[in-house]
């Protein structure tokens, strides 16, 4: 067991490893130094308070919709639609905040349980058609994220547009915000959400008989129905309750960061949490630091761009690389040794 | 005697580098962020900073801001953070909010807004008179679409049309200038507007341009970004016109494109920096580049500008200058 443990975390790191070490050569062919443009990254990344807050704000969405995805994992379930949870999520969690005022506290409260909700709506379809019909949920959550970012632009243009400025809905008001940590950062208490929520679903998946069987759904399915778990019905339950999280990412970024709902404010997210996810092999706690890894990437970038002449766009290849090197890891290790989790997301 | 020369020799260096980095001090140097960089207006303000660059030796740096609104404060916290720049060029509305928590943040910054006027009186506005552009992109639409059938690809010659992207202040005030200019010039043609709802649509804004030429306009004014693009494919599918804007539109659908309204970002980001780098610093307050100082101005397309009635063009100019003693007066839409 520990073995093993340790076998899965030495090959994700040998996969960041090839994947930074091919990074580097790209930014030898254009002209910049791999030294200087790591430096940078880490300056920008963990260079000062201010800096580490930042990458830790990058970190939350990734983290949350990290756990999402995890969520699916376990239960065998593929949910790429968080991106189009989150944008749900974040809007539904923005109208409470504008719209209806409320006591500060509740306020936010009820913000992000809209947004829990609008999540678990917005995948309830995909799920229902994978649960009644069988259809393949990686198509149908996929499709499903396009039609929400329009359908939240449609929201934000023409029905909540504030008068005058660019597409974005009214300010919420301050009752619904979710507090910042420190004074110096826009880090805000969806960063602690984020734990509590990978940490939760760990012991959740560890320690109770539902954890226990939506694993083994999603390792044995057979397996699980002989030992009389329906199935259907508990895909359609992970499902709901991974869109929920993806839904409550939104949330936190509209209630945490943004204080309204921009059209288009937050592409990404979602897949960037479904990788670092992978990357975690379905672990909610692992998720944590591959979520950092991810977010400290984002952040030192931002820096990257402005004190060398490095594109930031060489992060988006160095991720690329990583998934790359990552599914090539799957595939090269042998059937036998390939511990139950991995084959989960071969479909 | 070694060891001499050598402290000599170290001596040597570091008064060279201290001079170097005097002489870096001098230097103006200018940043610019934007999410719009590679396309139409962003481009030509991209041309201004290289111009700026290549004359006048600045140190320059341009940042894309992607579209990602958390990154946009940690971008310009990063930016201003160094106090390294003299000025940070910012385009984008979206960038807005951002801008402004870091502009208070670092209230010795100078950040030029390009392209619009924010409730800060600590910044730095570079403006645009798009009214004035766009009444003489009015009034020669007008005119055109008055001559009717007797100039070419031109229908009734009653109504003129004009796709907006958003429904936002800036584009409002386009809209309002080419309503004015073809009242002005044309008071029988009617205008015909309609607003996409977005900036990257280009098959919307081929079928709305598609609409107004069904319903009689010869003419569709695009105000619209990559929206607009479609609206220049449109007027090729159906053989009529449009008028091009803020970089010159010629090129998107050669002899079915009548003119273009060009906002010269490069003229304004240039003659900023100029002032800057011969020493006249420029402080907070708006900078509007109109008509006078070639901010603006209508460029007809070469393969049209012969087919153009002189009486036309004896009208423009009459307007132009009209609009430059201040004769003619253009309200701005609010």
């Amino acid at each position: 067991m520990m073995k093993d443990q340790l076998r899965a975390v030495s090959g994700q790191i040998i996969a960041i490893g090839v994947a930074l070490l091919m990074g580097a050569i790209i930014i030898l062919m254009v002209g910049e130094s791999p030294v200087r443009v790591f430096m940078t990254l880490l300056r920008g990344a963990f260079g000062d308070q201010e800096k580490i807050a930042g990458t830790l704000l990058q970190t939350t969405p990734i983290l949350i919709c990290g756990v999402a995805a995890c969520i699916g994992l376990r239960g065998g379930m593929f949910n790429v639609g968080i991106e189009g949870q989150l944008f749900l999520g974040g809007f539904a969690a923005a109208w409470v905040g504008f719209a209806m005022p409320l006591p500060a506290g509740i306020h936010t409260l009820a913000a992000l349980a809209l947004a829990v909700v609008a999540g678990a709506a917005w995948v309830a379809i995909p799920a229902y058609f994978r649960a009644r019909y069988n259809t393949n949920e990686v198509v149908s959550t996929i499709l499903s994220n396009y039609v929400a970012v329009l359908l939240t632009s449609y929201f934000t243009i023409f029905l909540f547009k504030r008068p005058g400025g660019w597409s974005e809905t009214p300010p919420i008001l301050p009752t619904s915000y979710l507090p910042e940590i420190f004074t110096f950062s826009r880090l805000n208490w969806g960063l602690v959400i984020g734990l509590m929520l990978a940490v939760g679903a760990a012991l959740v998946f560890r320690y109770t008989k539902w954890g226990y069987s939506v694993t083994m759904v999603g390792s044995a399915p057979k397996f699980a129905e002989y030992g009389g778990v329906n199935v259907k019905r508990q895909g359609f339950m992970v499902l709901l309750l991974s869109g929920a999280v993806g839904g409550l990412a939104g949330g936190v970024e509209t209630l945490g960061v943004h204080h309204r709902f921009m059209e288009g404010f937050a592409p990404g997210f979602g897949f960037d949490g479904l990788i670092a996810a992978l990357l975690a092999n379905g672990s909610p706690v692992a998720t944590i630091f591959t979520a950092l890894f991810f977010g400290a990437l984002r952040n030192g970038s931002l820096l990257l761009e402005v004190d060398t002449s490095a594109s930031r766009e060489i992060i988006t290849v160095i991720q690329a690389l990583i998934i790359l090197s990552v599914s090539a890891q799957v595939l090269v290790r042998k059937r036998g040794d390939s511990r139950a989790g991995e084959r989960r997301w071969k479909f | 005697m070694k060891r001499a020369l050598k402290s000599l020799f170290l001596a040597g260096t570091m008064l060279a580098v201290s001079f170097g980095s005097a002489a870096a001090q001098a230097k103006v140097s200018v940043a610019a962020i934007s999410g719009y960089f590679a396309q139409g207006f962003g481009v030509s303000i991209v041309n201004g900073l290289n111009k700026a660059k290549t004359d006048f030796g600045i140190d320059l740096k341009l940042v894309d801001t992607g579209n990602r609104a958390l990154d946009y404060q940690q971008q310009f916290e990063n930016l201003a953070k160094g106090k390294q720049y003299d000025l940070i060029f910012v385009m984008g509305w979206e960038l807005v909010d951002s801008l402004q928590k870091v502009s208070a943040e670092y209230p010795d910054q100078r950040f030029v807004f390009i392209d619009g006027v924010l409730d800060n009186p600590k910044m730095i506005y570079a403006n645009f008179a798009e009214e004035q552009g766009s009444f003489v992109a009015g009034a020669l639409a007008g005119m055109i679409e008055a001559k009717g059938t007797a100039f070419d690809k031109i229908g009734d010659g009653k109504a003129i049309g004009f796709v907006g992207g958003r429904d936002i202040p800036v584009i409002r005030n386009f809209l309002g200038g080419y309503e004015q200019g073809a009242k002005y010039a044309a008071p029988d043609v009617k205008v015909n507007s309609v607003f996409a709802g977005t900036f990257d649509d280009p098959a919307k804004g081929s079928e709305l341009a598609q609409a107004l030429y069904g319903q009689g306009s010869d003419i569709v004014y695009n105000v619209a970004g990559p929206t607009g693009e479609g609206v220049m494919q449109a007027s090729a599918a159906v053989d009529k016109y449009s008028i091009g804007v803020d970089i010159d539109m010629c090129g998107s659908a050669p002899g079915n494109v009548l003119a273009s309204m060009l906002k010269r970002g490069d003229i304004a980001v240039y003659t900023l920096i100029k002032d800057e780098v011969e020493g006249r610093k420029i402080t907070a307050g708006t900078r509007t580049f109109d008509l006078a100082s070639g901010g603006v101005e209508v460029k007809v397309c070469d393969d049209i500008a012969p087919k153009i009635p002189a009486d036309v063009t004896a009208k423009l100019d009459e307007i132009k200058k009209g609009i430059l003693d201040g004769k003619i007066v253009i309200a701005k839409a609010k």
